[in-house]
């Protein structure tokens, strides 16, 4: 598996019709249509992806035993020779594709996480996500790593990710790779249920200008982008977006008050070609959401980031990234926090030798937290500055024809705990090109956050909520079995069993003083299956599904005085499951339906859903897409999450969107 | 945003370098030799064309025996002929063993079951796909509108992948018969009324 797909077609592509890139992913569908904008591309991607000599001739025979199928997906642009192998990876992987992405419709990155058969996700209220996978999903859910362009956007302050604050241009996305199980080994702390990578398209394929425009009932948006030449080797593009969401209501009808506007301006600029390029970008973004309490959350951030990808001559592979991450929010009467990260990151991946194929790297994180605590609850103390440091070797042994063992081991520390151990072990088999069965044994670590030790309730003493002193890290091991297969080139599918022994899962306890505090006192056990497939039909009509199955079993310790319960950790469904139809009536007309069923949640009860969405894509020139999408056609509004009767509802809504490409 | 200093991209460069020299010791990791370092493509057209040979079925009398090896002839394409040679070590197909053949610019093409004509030759496809095909030669070109000139199968780049056209009616002259899997992956499949 590789670590973080390094996502650089970075050939110079500059003499390409401009209009190409927007086309591929049509050309792709009507594959027998080549237009000669496309050939021109392939002419030119060729010519110049087509170097002069070959030192390494390290995978030429692997590839010789791929099928006819697997070969024609094979990437062969990219930069980490590990990245096309995506495929072959010996974990559960969804891949949500760009064409995925546009065909549903959606507008925002938790929306579009809707399309993994492999993820749970919620929407709490109109601003407000719970997005898990194998369970434990809450809205301040902590088992998952959310990564966008290879920068961890989860907050130490509870190991999960606020969803209103991390954004991108879904436009500009190439596609979101998530990882349902442990990750562990390469992804480090909280990569225990998932890890969800969000990819963005290199700069030279979003040259040109893009003007989107939408409106429904719910909400607004627009997004303008520039991209062009930077010298002989490099590309760029500059953007924006905004948009404005409506409240959502309750069951009764009354208003809730949790509508958010957004805006957000950024930037990617890349440089170089295959074999060493360099990559700078960031993001600039400010919001303000609605709250029950007086007053508006405002939530400011900024990011900065450098990659820089080189391919040596021996044929190994290094990678190196660092960040800046600075995050602001301003919750009015719950807390004020002005969170710095600073991320350096080295990965190597040595040439093949024999039978090994190692990846080794470093990493080193360091944040400085700073917090202005309301009367209500405090984070103790309010400043803290944190570090983190990895290092990781992995290694690939290929044993028998068809037959390969990945072993890995990360230590990481954290400021709570110390050093942490994160070991892992898959076996991939191959019986034929087509076909692969894999297992895993891996041990997952998820280590305290801020809110499991230093939160307080209220601000000064008697303190009814006392933090958590002797938190330690919650344990998973983990042990998965899967396979995968393509019996024919229109039809592929994946299934993947789990069992995760949970051990130390967060509690809240109650002290003979009567204080509560975290602690813990919780163990159990989570197994399933995840399953999902793909039949193309013809090529202008696709059909997917995919579908998800959880039992739970978690418990006290004896001993306990846990006070929460074990829903406190997460509501989850026992099944859910997804259809996909995309169809192009025309080569100019796409019809897509997608079918969702979310099982009921037990605690608070939340009833079982199935949403329907529509979408109608027009392609009125090369130029301009037109589209109306339809969302939760059967019911007028249904809830996803949280407890009746102060929850939001999710309404039926409409969204016609322009797209302009010039 | 604009572009980095000259001098500070010389400044990481070379700190990079350093770093690499030290982590590799000091294997040769100039950014010259970096972009001589085969690319992934030239891997993939080699293993496609190894490959090929698996899914044509050529007239009764082309082979001698029935271990006379399948011949792949590449003209223009040293690099991926280099690629090609390392592919067919010790594989087989159908019983018979491959053998990868450099042919240079007006030798004759006898024996020759593929020949894989590189970019490189581009110009003489027209003359080369006239000689190879009352041979039953199967061509395979890397070159934008090769079908139209005579070529069975063209690769063409499309969304990074290598991916491959084909002339249905330029084989049927040739008296080559393609397997339905290998037209079921082409991405365009010309003539032939399939």
């Amino acid at each position: 598996m590789c670590k973080r797909p390094i996502d650089l077609g970075q050939d110079d592509g500059g003499k390409m019709a401009k209009h190409a890139v927007p086309e591929l992913a049509f050309w792709y569908r009507c594959s027998r249509r080549i237009s000669t904008g496309m050939r021109m591309m392939a002419g030119v991607l060729a010519v110049t992806v087509l170097g002069p000599g070959s030192a390494a001739t390290l995978a030429a025979a692997d590839f010789a035993d791929l099928s006819l199928e697997q070969l024609a997906n094979v990437e062969v642009t990219s930069v980490s020779r590990r990245a096309e192998r995506l495929s072959d990876a010996p974990s559960s992987v969804f891949v949500i594709s760009r064409e995925d992405i546009r065909r549903s419709g959606v507008t925002s990155l938790p929306e579009a996480l809707r399309l993994a058969p492999n993820l749970l996700v919620a929407r709490n209220n109109a601003n407000s996500y719970a997005i898990s996978a194998r369970g434990f999903n809450n809205a301040v859910g902590n088992k998952l790593l959310v990564l966008i362009d290879g920068r961890t956007v989860y907050t130490p302050l509870f190991s999960g990710v606020f969803w209103n604050a991390q954004d991108v241009m879904l436009e500009d996305v190439e596609r979101i790779e998530v990882i349902s199980g442990p990750g562990a080994t390469l992804w480090g702390a909280n990569a225990v249920n998932g890890v969800i990578n969000v990819i963005t398209r290199p700069a030279r394929d979003t040259q040109g200008a893009l003007f989107a425009a939408g409106a429904g009932n719910r909400e607004y948006a627009g997004a303008v982008r520039y991209g062009g030449r930077l010298g002989a080797d490099g590309h760029y593009r500059v953007y924006g977006r905004g948009f404005e969401q409506q409240n959502t209501e309750r069951a009764n009808g009354t208003s809730v008050r949790d509508g958010w506007d957004k805006g957000q301006v950024g930037f990617r600029a890349d440089w170089g070609g295959t074999s060493r390029n360099f990559t700078l970008q960031g993001d600039i973004y400010g919001g303000d959401l609605e709250q029950a309490l007086p007053g508006k959350t405002k939530v400011e951030g900024l990011n900065l980031l450098g990659r820089w990808n080189q391919r040596l001559a021996s044929g190994s592979g290094l990678r190196v990234q660092a960040y800046y991450d600075r995050t602001v929010r301003d919750q009015p009467g719950t807390f004020r926090e002005v969170l710095d990260i600073l991320d350096v990151e080295f990965q190597y991946a040595v040439q093949p030798a024999g039978k090994h194929q190692v990846l080794w790297g470093a990493g080193y994180r360091y944040a400085r937290d700073h917090v202005q605590n309301s009367a209500a609850l405090a984070f103790l103390p309010a400043d803290k500055s944190m570090d983190w440091a990895n290092v990781f070797v992995q290694d690939e042994i290929a044993l028998l024809a068809g037959l390969s063992l990945t072993a890995g081991v990360k230590i990481e520390t954290n400021p709570y705990t110390g050093a942490e151990f994160l070991p892992s072990a898959r076996l991939a088999w191959k019986p034929s090109a087509d076909r692969l069965v894999w297992g895993a044994l891996s041990r997952a670590v998820r280590a305290p956050a801020r809110l499991d030790r230093d939160f307080f309730v209220p601000s000064t003493p008697p303190f009814l909520f006392a933090g958590g002193p002797n938190f330690r890290s919650e344990i998973s091991n983990v042990i998965e079995i899967g396979y995968r297969a393509q019996p024919v080139s229109a039809l592929s599918y994946s299934v993947t069993a789990f069992h995760h022994i949970h051990d130390h899962l967060r509690s809240l306890e109650l002290r003979p003083n009567g204080s509560i505090v975290f602690d813990n006192q919780i163990e159990g056990t989570t197994s399933g299956i995840e399953a999902w497939g793909g039949y193309r039909v013809t090529n202008a009509w696709r059909l997917s599904g995919g579908m998800m199955a959880l039992n739970q079993n978690l418990r006290l310790k004896p001993g306990s005085t846990d006070i929460g319960g074990v829903n406190a950790l997460g509501n989850d469904p026992n099944h859910q499951w997804m259809l996909r139809s995309t169809l192009d009536i025309t080569p100019r007309h796409e019809f897509d339906v997608m079918v969702r069923h979310v099982g009921g949640l037990p605690e608070p009860s939340v009833p079982a859903y199935t949403a329907v969405d529509l979408r109608l894509g027009w392609r009125a020139s090369r130029d301009l897409e037109l589209s109306l999408t339809l969302q939760n056609l059967l019911d007028s509004a249904h809830p996803e999450f949280s407890a009746a009767p102060g929850r939001s509802e999710y309404e039926r809504g409409a969204f016609l969107k322009l797209l302009w490409r010039m | 945003m604009g572009r980095p200093q000259g001098g500070t991209v010389r400044w990481t460069v070379l700190l990079a370098a350093a770093v690499l020299a030290w982590i590799t010791g000091g294997q040769p990791s100039t950014a010259e030799a970096a972009e001589a370092a085969a690319t992934l493509e030239h891997r993939v057209k080699a293993a496609f064309l190894y490959q090929f040979a698996g899914y044509v079925e050529w007239p009764p009398a082309t082979f001698a025996q029935a271990d006379t090896p399948v011949t792949i002839g590449v003209i223009g394409a040293d690099p991926l002929a280099a690629e090609l040679s390392q592919v067919v070590v010790g594989r087989t197909i159908a019983g018979r063993t491959v053998t990868v053949r450099r042919i240079k610019a007006g030798e004759p093409l006898a024996g020759v079951h593929i020949l894989f004509i590189g970019r490189a030759e581009s110009t003489r496809l027209v003359q080369l796909s006239q000689t190879a095909q009352p041979r039953s030669i199967l061509t395979v070109t890397e070159t934008d509108g090769a079908l139209a000139q005579g070529s069975v199968i063209n690769f063409v780049i499309a969304e990074r992948r290598v991916r491959f056209e084909v002339a249905l009616d330029t084989a049927e002259k040739s008296r080559l018969k393609l397997s339905s899997r290998l037209l079921a992956v082409a991405q365009d499949v010309r003539g032939g009324g399939r």
